[in-house]
């Protein structure tokens, strides 16, 4: 096998698409946990759906798979909120594992819906831009891998915005620091509870979009991301954005290193080895902070 | 005298008569037996993807065909009992998932016999359980040839007494039967495929490379063992480049990069081992992502919806190895033909698969033993099957008989196997195929000669 130069830099930039998928999911999964301390491990199915609805939207309206996004976002932000007030909401603050038991359960119930709906088949979303690249010197790229970096890029400034120059913003930022001073200082928490849940799933229901156009998916697509949204937020640190960027991108490119240059049996080894070894250096995750 | 001889003779032919009528007059029948029941079968299938659905929709087919043809004469009970259903559902077919759902068939719905199993992986550990309560049990997938080599009568698959998958229980080896293609059946046509058609093609001066890229599972292992098997048995002119990867990682990750790996091997050809939902988007991506325009095959387990849906205007030039197919217009074959037209009339829109085709004849397999044994003793079952020498269905077999034990100890059939070609009908936006290539020795099913597909780029 000839390892050349551009074959490097092609599985560079594989690793930094699919870590860019893997930076939206695991950013809703830390904006959740983050301000409502809530461990959801259904965020993948919320992943799921919105692959689920950006084909459905795509083929039943015709509609450009990347405006069919958009749309899917806002639906399964709706959905979020059904979910937060009608489940979270009910077990927020007692026990961990009443929270743990929900998500756990809200997994099997997205899981059957999206069975029953869409059937056991997979499916995948037919970009407009299907089977065009953008050719460089020595290597090619697919016009969907460069739009998911982009469009990944704009929805963590776009969200970056939101946090430090909205009002709402600030009061996910208070909230998340201490919530019962948040409330004390007039913010509605259960409101920015409902806010933060539905910001995060329609982040994941963006990741769902992007993943749907490039990969193809099942009902049970959600369960190995959220895994490795999990990892990704521990290697950069619980509750941070910059970590779960970073850690997204160190995992994205980790793994399809290691399957060039191991094999493909490796890749979620290494990168889970060296998610071990950043715990063992910095138990908080690169840029946790302690007590979070 | 007269009258006395006329008197006689008249007794004689109303006695004779009376004898008559009474032999050709239907019998009332007797009482069926108190045991009678419907014969129980478990399906099993990963009823969570949509293969088991097609493996699970077929079964269902034909257990309602026999149904209503009368069921199944048992003669121990003396009467026609229908076939009924239990679905053993494995899941996704994973190896911890697939065996205790066949424990419960067996020791709690004390199945008569079961029919199906799909992945390799799966299926070897869920046989043991048939194996261990001696259970016939007809397998329609799982290609991996140790599911019914694994004992001594297969020689333990080449692996020896202590080898990992080995089995010593040679009576209970005996109770599996494999109605299905090998891995070594169709890595054979493969090869011999690549050998005979594409090496003159591309590589006359020089050995064909071929890459072969697996999920490094019982499938993909069995696939790439016997792809190596044949290819040094035959002294084939074929340079292998192997690679695998964790098909759990690559279904979220994609094979963007494994494929650059193999494009770096400079192959003639990539042979594909995956499912129906993975084999298109490797595909997609090695052809559209990587830039590796070669000639890709799929095996015959991608002979499915899903593989044709997913595959798309990618799929113009590229091969699949098949046995069965249900999706060619018109049909190769008018028992396929008819098959697909029942089936749609049973399941309006809903196209099916070659999966479900093996479990379909599995049941014809089941009703023919049955009867023949004419009792639903196992034993007498699993002999009642080892002697099937029933007209192929579906699944057309070199002899045309559908045949357990040809001249081997453990239980396989023959079946005729080819290569297709797939091309892009663009007016009505799906894929259709024909065939190309049919092994020597085999009814000839050539349709039209093999094409390199257009952008097509030889091994550099």
């Amino acid at each position: 096998m000839d390892i050349t130069a551009p074959t490097i830099i092609l599985t560079l930039v594989w690793g930094v698409a699919i870590g860019c998928i893997y930076i939206l999911l695991a950013t809703g999964l830390n904006i959740i946990f983050g301000v409502m301390k809530l461990v959801n491990f259904a965020h993948g199915q919320l992943l799921m759906i919105g692959a689920f609805l950006t084909w459905s939207i795509s083929v039943s309206l015709g509609l450009n798979a990347y405006a069919a996004i958009v749309v899917s976002m806002v639906v399964v932000a709706a959905l979020g909120v059904a979910v937060e007030r009608l489940t979270f909401r009910r077990v927020l603050g007692t026990d961990k594992l009443n929270e743990i038991f929900v998500s756990l359960g809200l997994i099997y119930i997205f899981e059957n819906a999206a069975m029953l709906l869409w059937g056991t088949g997979s499916k995948q979303i037919t970009s407009p831009f299907y089977g065009s690249s953008l050719s460089l010197p020595g290597i090619s790229i697919t016009y969907d891998r460069i739009v998911a970096v982009f469009v990944v890029i704009a929805a963590l400034v776009a969200f970056g915005l939101l946090l430090k120059k909205t009002k709402i913003g600030l009061a996910m930022q208070a909230t998340s620091q201490v919530s019962s001073a948040a409330m004390l200082m007039g913010i509605n928490v259960e409101k920015i509870y409902m806010f933060t849940f539905a910001l995060g799933a329609a982040l994941a229901a963006l990741a769902g979009g992007l993943y749907g156009v490039i990969f193809s998916f099942d009902f049970q697509v959600g369960a190995m991301p959220t895994i490795i949204a999990f990892a990704i937020i521990i290697l950069g640190g619980l509750g941070s954005i910059k970590g779960a960027i970073v850690g997204g991108l160190l995992y994205g490119i980790a793994e399809q290193l290691a399957t060039l240059f191991l094999g493909g049996i490796w890749g979620s080894a290494v990168a889970f080895a060296l998610l071990i070894v950043v715990l063992i250096i910095k138990p908080t995750g690169l840029f946790g902070q302690k007590g979070e | 005298m007269q009258r006395k001889l006329l008197a006689i003779i008249v007794v004689v032919i109303i006695v004779v008569a009376a004898v008559a009528a009474i032999e050709l007059t239907p019998k009332t029948p007797s009482t069926p037996s108190a045991d009678a029941r419907n014969i129980v079968i478990g399906l099993v299938a990963p009823l969570s993807t949509s293969i088991g659905q097609d493996m699970s929709d077929a079964a269902q087919l034909a257990a309602k065909e026999i149904n209503d043809a009368g069921g199944i004469y048992v003669k121990d009970w003396n009467t026609n009992v229908n076939v009924s259903i239990v679905n053993v559902n494995t899941i996704d077919d994973a190896p911890s998932n697939a065996k205790t759902p066949v424990v419960q068939a067996v020791e709690s719905e004390h199945v008569d016999m079961l029919i199906g199993g799909y992945g390799s992986a799966g299926t070897l550990a869920n046989e043991v359980v048939a194996i261990d309560d001696k259970v016939p049990y007809i397998i329609t997938g799982a290609s991996n040839q140790l599911v019914t080599r694994r004992g001594p009568q297969g020689n333990y698959g080449g692996f020896g007494v202590n080898g990992a998958n080995s089995i010593t229980d040679s009576e209970g080896v005996s109770y599996i039967f494999h109605y299905c293609t090998t891995t070594y059946h169709y890595s054979k046509t493969v090869v011999d495929f690549f050998a005979t058609v594409m090496k003159p093609m591309v590589a006359p001066d020089r050995n064909f490379s071929l890459a072969i890229l697996y999920r490094n599972d019982a499938f993909g292992q069995g696939v790439d063992q016997a792809t190596k098997y044949w290819i040094q048995n035959e002294s084939l002119p074929i340079t292998l480049t192997e690679r695998n990867y964790d098909p759990t990682t690559a279904k979220t990750s994609g094979y963007q990069t494994d494929l650059t790996a193999v494009a770096a091997s400079h192959p003639d050809a990539v042979f594909i081992v995956d499912n129906p939902d993975q084999t298109p988007l490797i595909i997609k991506q090695g052809w559209n992502e990587v830039g590796l325009k070669s000639v890709y095959i799929a095996v015959e387990n991608n002979q499915d919806p899903t593989f044709y849906n997913l595959l798309g205007s990618t799929g113009d030039g590229q091969l699949l190895e098949s046995k069965m197919d249900p999706f060619m217009t018109p049909s190769y074959s008018q028992v396929v033909q008819t098959y697909v037209e029942n089936f749609n009339k049973t399941y309006p829109h809903v196209m099916p698969g070659m999966m479900g085709a093996d479990t379909y004849d599995a049941f014809y397999i089941a009703k023919d033993a049955i009867t023949r044994a004419g009792t639903v003793n196992k034993t007498e079952v699993r002999d009642a099957i080892e002697n099937t020498n029933m007209n192929q269905m579906l699944i057309q077999t070199k002899t045309g008989k559908i045949q357990f034990s040809t001249g081997i100890n453990y239980h396989e059939i023959d079946p005729v196997t080819f290569i297709e070609q797939l091309k892009w009908d663009s007016t009505n936006s799906h894929l259709t195929s024909q065939i190309v290539w049919s092994p020597s020795g085999s009814t000839n099913l050539k349709q039209a000669n093999f094409t390199l597909p257009t952008g097509y780029q030889p091994a550099q």
